[in-house]
């Protein structure tokens, strides 16, 4: 796949705060990308310089090989949707939509038939007069995207699209966007904080943490292989073992040992990290072990998560047990479990 | 739905009952010292004027006929005109003003504000009198055009329609800016940002999304400097001179020297029938605009 937009060395300075720095990306065309952090890790502020709202302190961008840097908001073939969706109040839903396209000068029959042809994607057909106060919130939502999906940019930024929406539709809207993006062919840019929205969405995510870059890859791999400490924290749920390291050999803070493969360039503190959902019942079948007392048992209707107070680790360990194996097996507090996992799962930070 | 809708009901009610107690005393305030004293102007307008300035009671309509009177509706026009104007004037440089304040950066907005408003906190007569020292034939403009060079006839500004304009506008524009500011400072700045994002210059972004949704902060600035102009008496006689009348002057002379009590009731009631008929709509206008939005319920999806 080719190129659409280079993000090359950019930075933003506000006052004495580097707001962004020194992030350099390429993003794909037909691509979903997600940028994700938490709030201050400068994803905003990349995006409303990709949309030309923030000038760059440095750097370049770079859409389809043309630098951009320097071009207004309104000379781009870029097109952002805002996480408040910004509709005009004054205007119905076909109105707002019109916009773009009235500003690009297209006859009148045309504007009518994109609108019209959008609508009825967005199944708002129906709405079309309303005006947007008269709207639901997830209605409101659908209107923001058809109206800057209508100008058919080449690149569609989305500012926390799905945030001010409950929970279930939320998750039904994450679908829904995959399959607009896919079936509009355009390059979708997306900022938000929720780690499982990025997830379930992006072809590819960029963790971003104080302006920086931290990892970009595909969301298995930033899930199971995640570059620092950091983002192994910031995606997901992850157990965090203080070991010593002794030449090849890593002992835990109970003095039981610890096998995983380790990799070049960490010193004597690490930090050993181990998913939920890979650590095991059947602990005599893995090569690391942990044996603690439980603490107390968090009931999710999807699994049931243990935590187990490991001796002289001041964090408890939290185990994930499938709702079928949770109901064979009762897990009391007090009792003693010993967690199992393979080193193969096993990731090493440094301390 | 039903049920919903019934304690919704009691609950408005519940609410009127509560918020009755609470503006009471303000009903009983205008009722005593306006609308009484209106209804007793009203009443006047209906009987006629004794031969020495006394009042004789028989019901006549004739004050409201002279009203009609070329002479009285002409000063009645020209005080619309010079009303309209001033308001005019005051909307656009007020919003100007507003505008300008709102989109500075927030922390100093505040400040800004109130030195737009601070002549506004002088007293009204020393405002006008400061613009007759301005404007005098040897005021402090002329002096500076020929402190400047100009040596030339300097035109006639004190005592002049424009000299009432401009009069008029400076008392109220702090009224149009406070008015304008409102819907200005609430605006989400993405807004605009999505209007230039969509394809738009700055201009269209102005015109055709920032200015209609301001646009009901300043019709109602608007009606505020027109209807306070229209009756305006001050300023007139100030900066107007002894020969310029508008409708304020008129009732004025007729209270306080043609001594034609009812004649000056009739005009002050057609005066205030305008400036009801005018808030009125404004108000409705302004109610449509916010109702309209939230009224209609809000289908799923």
């Amino acid at each position: 796949m080719t190129t659409l937009l280079s993000i090359r060395n950019v930075e933003k300075h506000f006052g004495r705060v580097r707001a962004v720095n020194g992030v350099s990306l390429d993003i794909r065309e037909n691509e979903f990308f997600a940028l994700l952090g938490s709030s201050g890790s400068g994803k905003t502020t990349l995006l409303r310089m990709l949309a030309g709202f923030e000038t760059l302190s440095a750097g370049q961008i770079l859409l389809n090989g043309r630098d951009i840097s320097n071009v207004a908001p309104n000379h781009r073939p870029v097109n952002l949707m805002f996480q408040s969706y910004a509709l005009f109040p004054h205007m119905s839903v076909a109105q707002n939509i019109a916009y773009g396209l009235e500003m690009e000068k297209l006859p009148r029959a045309e504007i009518r038939a994109r609108v019209d042809e959008i609508l009825s994607t967005i199944q708002l057909s129906a709405l079309a007069a309303r005006k947007p106060e008269q709207l639901s919130g997830g209605q409101r939502q659908r209107v923001a995207l058809a109206r800057a999906l209508v100008k058919r940019p080449q690149l569609l930024l989305l500012d926390e699209p799905l945030g001010a929406l409950d929970k279930k539709l939320r998750s039904e809207m994450q679908l829904e966007l995959k399959r607009i993006q896919h079936q509009f062919g355009i390059t979708f840019v997306i900022v938000t904080h929720d780690q499982e929205e990025a997830l379930v969405m992006a072809d590819r995510i960029a963790i971003l943490q104080h302006g920086e870059l931290v990892q970009c890859a595909p969301p298995r791999e930033v899930y199971e292989h995640p570059a620092t400490r950091f983002a192994a924290e910031f995606i997901g749920v992850m157990n965090f073992i203080p070991v010593q390291r002794d030449g090849a050999k890593l002992t835990a803070a109970d003095g039981s040992a610890i096998h995983a493969a380790i990799p070049e360039g960490l010193g004597a503190d690490i930090v050993a990290a181990v998913r939920p959902e890979r650590l095991r019942l059947d602990a005599e079948n893995c090569d690391n072990r942990l044996s603690g007392r439980i603490l107390a048992t968090a009931y999710h209707g999807l699994d049931l998560q243990v935590h187990v107070a490991i001796p002289a680790m001041a964090k408890p360990m939290v185990c994930r047990v499938t709702a079928d194996a949770a109901e064979a097996r009762d897990f009391k507090a007090d009792d003693i479990l010993t967690l199992g996992w393979n080193s193969a799962d096993t990731r090493l930070f440094a301390a | 739905m039903l049920q919903r809708r019934i304690t919704e009901r009691c609950r408005i009610v519940m609410q009127d009952r509560k918020s009755l107690v609470l503006v009471a005393p303000a009903f009983a305030w205008l009722t005593a010292f306006m609308v009484v004293p209106c209804l007793l102007i009203l009443a006047l307008a209906f009987f006629r004027r004794g031969i020495y300035g006394g009042i004789e009671y028989d019901i006549t309509f004739e004050n409201f006929a002279m009203v009609l009177d070329p002479l009285y509706a002409r000063i009645f026009l020209k005080s619309a005109w010079i009303a309209g104007l001033a308001a005019l004037i005051a909307a656009v440089l007020g919003y100007a003003a507003a505008y300008a304040i709102a989109s500075m950066p927030r922390h100093r907005q505040p400040a800004l504000l109130f030195f737009a408003i601070l002549p506004f906190w002088s007293n009204y007569l020393v405002r006008t009198y400061a613009w007759i020292v301005l404007l005098n034939r040897e005021g402090l403009i002329v002096g500076i055009a020929r402190a400047l060079g100009f040596s030339g006839e300097m035109p006639q500004m004190l005592y002049t329609e424009g000299a009432v304009v401009l009069g008029l506008v400076y008392n109220y524009l702090p009224f149009v800016i406070l008015a304008a500011y409102a819907p200005l400072s609430r605006l989400n700045p993405e807004i605009s940002e999505a209007s230039r994002d969509l394809g738009a210059g700055r201009w269209t972004t102005f015109r055709r999304v920032i200015l209609p949704i301001t646009l009901p902060g300043v019709a109602t600035g608007f009606v505020f400097v027109f209807v306070l102009s229209i009756g305006n008496f001050v300023t007139p006689a100030l900066l107007g001179g002894g020969q310029f009348q508008m409708i304020g002057n008129l009732v004025y002379d007729q209270f306080l020297s043609a001594n034609d009590w009812p004649f000056g009731s009739a005009l002050s009631m057609v005066l205030i029938a305008v400036m009801l008929v005018l808030l009125t709509a404004q108000t409705f206008a302004n109610e449509r605009a916010s109702t309209g939005r939230q009224s209609a319920e809000p289908a799923d999806g």
